[in-house]
């Protein structure tokens, strides 16, 4: 009663101005919270690895939490956006803006200094810009709740009907966890990696590891893999073969990881490691292979390792 | 004097010539069985639980050969991972080339054998009376706590060679030599972290190569779980590795080195440029 004589006894332009900043704070959020969970979805896998780096979760169930939560925060953007049970979606993503909040806090206590991952894996900030970005999103959620009052029902109103919003929040939720469960498999590498025809070493963030010099054909690899010793026997046969050029793989794994492999595999070509948070942007998945000559980019090849054939023929283009 | 000829002049040709096929065909089978090494620094040598300084690993031209170099064993090793055995190679068989080894093993067939064990990235085996280990550099035990610039490069051959490797800029170089001030400079590293393996050969390089005796620099190798465990590099906050403290008149002016970006030579050039 006081606080709804509050709201009377506001001046109109103020509470024009509040109407405005609210319906901002919602819009602003609702950008926010879809940007995130689109931007993840293009790499759920990167995200799950994110979200067991914190050590709640292990691999197992990051995995199959990734694309839900992806699908739920996509759901939560498009809801806010479109003004749908308003106060409701505001409180729901304050809370979960507290929680993203208090975990970073936790991970920052812990000495972690890793992106958070929240805008995927293309987006790097510290833990400590993460959680000054999450305050103030908080901010603009306040704001959408504020500015916005249950309306009470009038009883002679004709029953509920799903309104056009609800059906475009919960399209969004069905085709988000559609994108975030298939993306993987999608060619979509080109558009979501840094990896492209034409970018030199340095774009790439490789300068130093791969021979400017000569023509290379580069793997990257996961040394840990179990398919990674097929791939090193692929690629013995390729070194071997004449005409081919020499191949070098660059891998995120540890020295411990590397070690083992070259034991292992016995592999005829050069190992070298780069730091995750550099390759991260050149791949969704691994393995991957590209062509470098004369320190650019000279062709991408997705899939399997490429056969003596392909590698021989591109030597000759 | 006349000197009698023992053979007409052409049983001495056809002699000779058999005498150079005899020679060329002796000489063909170790040439073709030389290899050469170049030491590889990602290795490090454990013999009998110590890391003897001149104890080197080398990377052969010759797929899945490796050479080990122990000074105190009699013997040259080499590791030959598709035979799985490590051979003993006569000394008088290594020679040196170029920085690396030319090692014959051609001759090394019936030569002592040693089996190998492999546990992980580690390769263990007895040779002669010693038990040797080959371990990647970043599993060695870590150093820890304060430690001299000099102490250090004698014990991680992989920061001396990664040193002499780097070429800083001269004229940042030139910067960082002649700043005035007194600077205090407190590095935290690990001799476990590979991005420290990366970037602390090039700090040492810039330090070494600036000679500024104004410059005070205080090593301090992190251990493992340091966020956990207390030590300087809780008191200075310390929360990535390396992190490079850079003080003057006991300020923090700046920290570098926990995340990508220019050179050292650069970064710290940048920073004592706007001090003046």
């Amino acid at each position: 009663m006081g606080e709804a004589a509050g709201e009377l006894a506001r001046p109109p332009a103020a509470r024009r101005v509040l109407a405005v900043a609210s319906r901002l704070g919602r819009v602003g959020l609702g950008v926010v919270f879809l940007a995130a969970g689109l931007l993840k979805a293009f790499d759920p896998a990167e995200f799950a690895h994110q979200m067991s780096g914190y050590g709640l979760v292990g691999p197992g169930i990051a995995a199959v939490a990734a694309p839900l939560l992806i699908a739920f925060e996509t759901t939560l953007g498009a809801a806010l956006l479109v003004g749908f049970s308003t106060r409701a979606t505001s409180a729901v993503a304050a809370g979960l803006l507290v929680a993203f909040i208090g975990l970073e806090a936790w991970g920052l206590a812990k000495g972690r200094t890793e992106s958070c991952g929240c805008f995927g894996a293309y987006v790097q900030r510290t833990p400590g810009q993460v959680i000054a970005e999450d305050l103030l999103f908080v901010v603009l959620a306040a704001l959408s709740f504020r500015g916005t009052r249950p309306r009470p029902r009038d009883p002679s109103s004709p029953p509920l009907r799903p309104s056009r919003a609800a059906v475009s929040v919960i399209a969004v939720a069905a085709l988000s966890l559609a994108f975030a469960l298939a993306s993987p498999s999608l060619p979509i590498d080109a558009l979501v990696t840094g990896l492209s025809v034409g970018r030199s070493l340095s774009g790439l963030g490789i300068e130093g590891k791969v021979p400017a010099e000569g023509r290379h054909l580069v793997a990257l690899l996961d040394l840990a893999d179990p398919g990674a010793p097929a791939v090193a026997e692929r690629l013995n046969a390729l070194a071997g073969r004449a005409g081919a050029p020499a191949i070098l793989v660059l891998t995120p794994s540890s020295e411990e990881e590397k070690a083992a492999f070259l034991w292992s595999a016995v592999p005829a070509f050069e190992i070298r490691t780069v730091d995750r948070t550099v390759l991260k942007r050149l791949y969704r998945r691994l393995p991957r292979f590209f062509v470098v000559d004369g320190g650019r980019v000279v062709s991408i090849l997705d899939g399997a390792p490429p056969g003596p054939e392909d590698l021989i023929s591109l030597g000759a283009s | 004097m006349r000197t009698r000829r023992l053979l007409p002049q052409p049983r001495r040709l056809a002699l000779a010539a058999l005498l150079a096929a005899v020679g060329f065909a002796v000489a063909l089978p170790a040439r073709a069985d030389a290899i050469r090494c170049r030491p590889m620094w990602d290795f490090s040598i454990e013999v009998d639980g110590s890391y003897p300084k001149e104890a080197l690993f080398y990377q052969s031209d010759s797929r899945g050969k490796y050479f080990i170099d122990i000074p105190a064993c009699k013997s040259g090793l080499l590791l030959d991972l598709f035979a799985k055995k490590i051979v003993a190679v006569p000394r008088t068989l290594v020679s040196r080339v170029d920085g690396g080894l030319q090692v014959n093993d051609g001759a090394s067939t019936g030569a002592t054998a040693y089996a190998y064990s492999l546990d992980g990235g580690i390769i263990q085996f007895q040779a002669e009376d010693k038990k040797v280990r080959v371990v990647p550099a970043l599993q060695r035990p870590p150093l820890t706590g304060q430690v001299s610039f000099d102490d250090l490069l004698a014990d991680r051959a992989e920061y001396r060679e990664g040193m002499k490797l780097y070429r800083p800029d001269a004229d940042a170089v030139a910067v960082i030599g002649k700043f005035a001030k007194p600077i205090e400079i407190e590095a935290f590293f690990a001799t476990w972290c590979p991005h420290c393996k990366e970037y602390m050969p090039k700090f040492l390089r810039v330090m070494q190569d600036a000679k500024n005796p104004r410059i005070k620099l205080t090593l301090v190798g992190v251990p493992k779980g340091f966020s956990e465990t207390p030590g300087p590099w809780k008191e200075h906050n310390v929360t990535g590795i390396p992190t490079i403290i850079v003080m003057i008149d006991g300020k923090e002016i700046n920290r570098m080195g926990a995340g990508p970006g220019p050179g050292p030579e650069m970064e710290l050039a940048e920073t004592l440029k706007a001090l003046r």
